[in-house]
């Protein structure tokens, strides 16, 4: 590990209201109209089962608004830290968020047959997001770092069991689309980080290899229930199949221009399971229609866009890696969840970032942008001549 | 936080200080994702969207239940006392019916010939659905076709566009006499539907109403089958998909008797003219008897006379003013079971004031009193005089005596005292009426038996709390508890109430030795598959009374049957005991004075099998009652024992 040295230039020292004009607002619109939007969305989910006045915080809207304020809060918190401090403790914070899955697995709550969460009192807390972060951190530290040279297959290999063992206990809660976030994070780490293409196809014929073990000693029944299901929907159709025939449906029948916000009657009577959660996709699907989808990408598309830019211009490798890192977990949360909407991905449930209904998703996707803040504000101090 | 800035940095690491990295691959796989999401939702939403909205409106998997058969109810030998049949209800699906109006009222007309119902009748509902933008939901325009009709159309439906046929679960009653303790299925009404939402009821399920096919729902019920298929707009299936079977209702298997019952019932209903000799009285009205295991609880007749058809709450509008009928005779209220409704009880429940004082020591079984006149005068509490009634004069009588006699003075002595001469139960008037009333209630009055086929009454003990509290709104002369009411509660009379079906559990308390047991009609719950799926087991508690002093009421219970007030109770070659009552009641229409008749008795005396409760609103219990139980107790001694 590198050691590190205290003291020296103090560019932006005392400046805390410094540096605003390298802000990335852009970032913060986006994400801020991406909120509205899934506000929308969860309203026009939710008053089916939710009857009762506007401003309580028993109201989902008004709960995820609440959420979005204290994200906003977040994000600016965070922005104003070093994300060195971040790099720094990065294994530290690996080994905490190690703990807390075996913990999860040992102690947490089961539902529908997956154990992801601790609850405390109100709030449940999802260990397996927290561990995103933590390994997005400790991948930009090792290859930023004397030894972690990514052209070297065994620098390759290390980072890989970095991942590994995160991933597996993921994978075993079972929440097979966190598990495979994690292994695109890698691969997007390395790719910026410079692999050579032969150590990574080295990698892939491996993993081929493995897979056939994997599918007979790791994959869960209910697994290859909903792989079979997304192939076939009818194979099932009150069972594993409900949801994506469904979704179809909601999706599908919302055509060009959706059929009208709090109009789908696929969400409105209650075809959709969990349509302010996992299915919110379906709502905006259905009610909103294709024109509606093509605002949200070209949202995403611009947010994700912003966060490269944040990469291209980080100061140093860590911060560059930790971008893109953030980004690479944003566009797999993106995609993994549309794709299960749009019946691409078997059934996982993974939240759509920003949209939603959730606190602690809501608030670590604000921790992320965040960091990518924390970068972009510093990125000169760090630049290297 | 700031202040920090800068002073981070690695401080070796050769070449890679400077960011290095290739972003274009990440950019182009953002790109490729969102493609890939486009593409995949302009594919469903604009080339298949048509179909999928299609989908949408005609919305999609349809559930289709077979609804299980209920289980039967057979009697202890297995006679089924119960049926399932089928019910043939005619249809019409409006969106299937052609368009123009005039071939539509073809099919009207055609349909009036077939089941009688008028042509316009069913233009009228069919338009109205039209109306509702319902054309999709059928029409039962005739609920319950006769065997000819659903023939007919099950023949003419063939070519008759939108006209169906359905048939659906029914269920027959064999006989009358079962009507009150088997009870009846009906349709789920908006209650129970609210109340039994997790049991997944269909809309057009039955459900037990009343009696064992209420208690026993979810025993009878089973399990419904479930097929589920994909529908578009006509009904037309698009896809099969997995179902399962309807599992058919356990059946019940009850105690009950059903030649006994029907003996019971032909007996009560012939019994009910007046005797020669009884012309106070006249003809009884309703009579109600109760033939129960005195181990066990376990009943295995109880009549009602007069009884009705269940069979009429299936056949809705046919037997309507039928039903109304019943509803309407308030003399004999059929649908009332007389065995579970209330009742003075009269001189039977002199059992319960001879336990009483036995077991407080008020009494022993030589406490003697001679009952020199059948008019005892007093002088009252207000110093008013005031009379003692019994019904003869009895000369000295002890308690087997009093019992087999049913002297009045001798229980008034033994519950209220004779005022001025010897104290009752307690130290005063109102301590002795609690302590009867304790005493009354270890023996099951005031509350309900809980029998399994509900819709019971709990009878009345009164007791000067509870006169203070009815009253609360009269003068204190209302409120107060007297003498008087202490001593009319001792012989079974006042405001004493209790159901025939409490006056034989108590009197099997008495036999079996102080064990009050449950009543049940049902014995065993017995699977498809003729496996007993669970037994109903006897459930007793305690009475606090001596058995030492109960086998001393026994024993005056078959005194009365050899030489006392029961004789008529008597049945050759068998030792029967017995108590008799003849209850004084004010007909509150006419103010008249009538009495009820009763007889509880056991037998055989030294090791009591059976009970038997008889109970006429209007007789004398001696010669009304008695000899009804004794016939009841040989039909019992040859064919059921």
């Amino acid at each position: 590990m590198a050691a590190l040295e205290w003291g020296g230039g103090a560019r932006t020292r005392g400046r805390l209201f410094g540096g605003w004009d390298r802000f990335d607002y852009v970032m913060v619109i986006v994400s801020f109209l991406l909120v509205l939007l899934g506000l929308a969305l969860i309203h026009s989910g939710s008053r089916q089962v939710y009857d009762g006045p506007f401003a309580s915080l028993s109201n989902p809207v008004a709960k995820q608004a609440v959420f979005a304020v204290i994200g906003l809060g977040v994000m600016l918190g965070v922005s104003r830290f070093d994300y060195h401090h971040l790099t720094h403790y990065a294994w530290i914070l690996y080994g905490l968020s190690m703990l807390s899955l075996v913990a999860v697995l040992a102690v947490g709550d089961t539902v529908g047959g997956s154990t992801r969460w601790f609850t405390m009192g109100p709030i449940q807390i999802q260990p397996s997001e927290f561990a995103k972060l933590a390994t997005i951190l400790v991948l930009a530290r090792f290859f930023s770092e004397h030894g972690g040279d990514a052209r070297e297959l065994r620098a390759l290999v290390v980072s890989l069991l970095i991942v590994i063992p995160c991933a597996f206990l993921v994978f075993i809660q079972p929440d097979l689309g966190t598990a495979i976030v994690f292994f695109a994070i890698w691969l997007g780490v390395v790719l910026v980080a410079g692999v050579s293409r032969r150590h990574l196809l080295i990698l892939a014929a491996v993993g081929l290899v493995a897979l056939p073990f994997v599918y007979t000693f790791a994959v869960a029944d209910y697994q290859v229930a909903r792989i079979g299901v997304l192939v076939d929907p009818n194979e099932d159709p009150l069972g594993e199949g409900y949801n994506i025939r469904q979704s179809q449906i909601a999706v599908g029948s919302g055509q060009i221009w959706g059929k009208g916000l709090t109009n789908g009657e696929q969400t409105q009577l209650r075809y959709l399971k969990v349509p302010t959660r996992d299915f919110i996709f379906s709502v905006l699907g259905e009610e909103l229609g294709f024109a509606g989808a093509m605002v949200l990408f070209a949202l995403f598309i611009v947010l994700l866009m912003r966060g490269i830019r944040v990469a291209q211009i980080a100061g140093d490798t860590a911060g560059q890696l930790v971008a893109v890192g953030i980004v690479v977990l944003l566009l797999m949360q993106t995609f993994i969840n549309i794709a299960v909407n749009v019946s691409l991905f078997p059934v996982t449930g993974i939240p759509l970032p920003f949209i939603s209904q959730g606190g602690s998703s809501l608030v670590s996707v604000f921790m992320s942008l965040g960091i990518l803040q924390s970068i972009l504000l510093r990125h000169r101090a760090y630049r290297q001549a | 936080m700031s202040r920090l800035d800068d002073n981070w940095r690695a401080s070796s690491g050769p070449a890679r200080l400077r960011p290095h990295g290739n972003l274009f691959a990440l950019r182009a796989a953002v790109v490729v994702a969102f493609l890939i999401l486009g593409a995949q939702l302009f594919r469903m939403q604009v080339v298949d969207g048509e179909e999928y909205a299609r989908r949408s409106r005609e919305n999609h998997i349809t559930q289709t239940t077979s609804l299980a058969p209920r289980g039967l109810i057979v009697d202890r030998n297995g006679v089924p006392l119960v049926r399932n049949t089928s019910v043939y209800v005619a249809t019409v699906l409006p969106e299937l019916l052609p368009e123009s109006e005039q071939e539509r009222y073809q099919i009207y007309l055609r349909l009036e010939k077939l089941v009688g119902v008028p042509a316009l009748e069913i233009q009228a509902q069919v338009k109205e659905r039209e109306a509702a933008k319902q054309g999709f939901i059928e029409i039962e325009f005739k609920k319950r076709l006769d065997k000819e009709q659903a023939l007919r159309l099950a023949e003419a439906v063939v070519d008759i566009p939108g006209v169906g046929m359905a048939v659906r679960p029914g269920r027959e009653y064999i006989a009358t006499e079962f009507s009150h303790i088997l009870g009846y299925v009906g349709k789920l009404d908006a209650a129970e539907y609210a109340a039994l939402r997790k049991e997944e009821y269909a809309f057009d399920e039955v459900i037990g109403k009343a009696g064992i096919e209420a208690r026993y729902e979810k025993d009878l019920r089973g399990e419904r089958g479930v097929t589920s298929a994909e529908q578009d707009a006509q009904g037309r299936l698009i896809e099969a998909f997995d179902s399962t079977d309807a599992v058919p209702g356990n059946s019940v298997r009850l105690a009950l008797d059903a030649g006994l019952q029907s003996y019971v019932s032909e007996l009560l209903t012939d019994s009910l003219k007046a005797l020669g000799n009884d012309e106070l009285n006249g003809d009884a009205r309703v009579a109600a008897a109760v033939v129960m295991d005195a181990r066990t609880g376990a009943v295995l007749a109880i009549v009602s006379v007069p009884s009705y058809d269940n069979n009429i709450w299936s056949a809705g509008e046919a037997r309507a003013a039928e039903l109304q009928g019943l509803l309407d005779d308030e003399a004999g209220s059929p649908l009332l079971n007389k065995a579970l409704s209330n009742a003075a009880p009269g001189s039977t429940f002199k059992l319960v004031t001879a336990a009483a004082a036995l077991e407080t020591g008020r009494i022993t079984p030589a406490t003697t009193r001679n009952v020199t006149s059948a008019k005892l005068e007093l002088k009252g509490e207000d110093g008013q005089p005031f009379y003692l009634d019994d019904w003869r004069a009895h000369g000295l009588v002890d308690l087997y005596r009093g019992i087999a006699w049913s002297s009045n003075i001798y229980f008034f002595q033994a519950s209220c005292g004779i005022l001025g001469e010897s104290r009752g139960l307690g130290k005063n008037t109102y301590d002795s009426a609690t302590i009867l009333a304790y005493y009354a209630r270890q023996f099951g009055f005031d509350s309900p038996t809980g029998i399994d086929i509900g819709g019971e009454e709990s009878g009345l003990i009164p007791d000067p709390a509870w006169k203070a509290r009815v009253h609360k709104d009269g003068t204190p002369g209302d409120r107060d508890w007297y003498y008087g009411d202490t001593c009319n509660m001792g012989i079974g009379q006042g405001d004493v109430t209790a159901t025939p079906l409490q006056v034989a559990r108590m009197t099997a308390a008495v036999a079996n030795g102080g064990k009050l047991l449950t009543p049940h009609v049902a014995a065993e719950i017995v699977g498809p598959d003729g496996k007993i799926v669970r037994k109903i087991e006897p459930e007793w508690k305690q009475v606090p009374v001596d058995p030492k002093y109960l086998a001393d009421i026994r024993r005056g219970m078959h005194e009365s049957v050899l030489d006392g007030a029961g004789a008529l109770g008597a049945v050759p070659g068998i030792d029967v005991a017995g108590k008799t009552g003849t209850a004084q009641f004010i007909d509150y229409k006419s103010g008249d004075t009538f009495e009820h008749a009763w007889f509880t008795g056991f037998a055989p005396f030294d090791n009591p099998e059976i009970v038997v409760t008889v109970y006429f609103d209007r007789g004398v219990g001696g010669s009304k009652a008695a000899p009804v139980a004794a016939r009841i107790i040989q039909y019992y001694w040859e064919n059921v024992r």
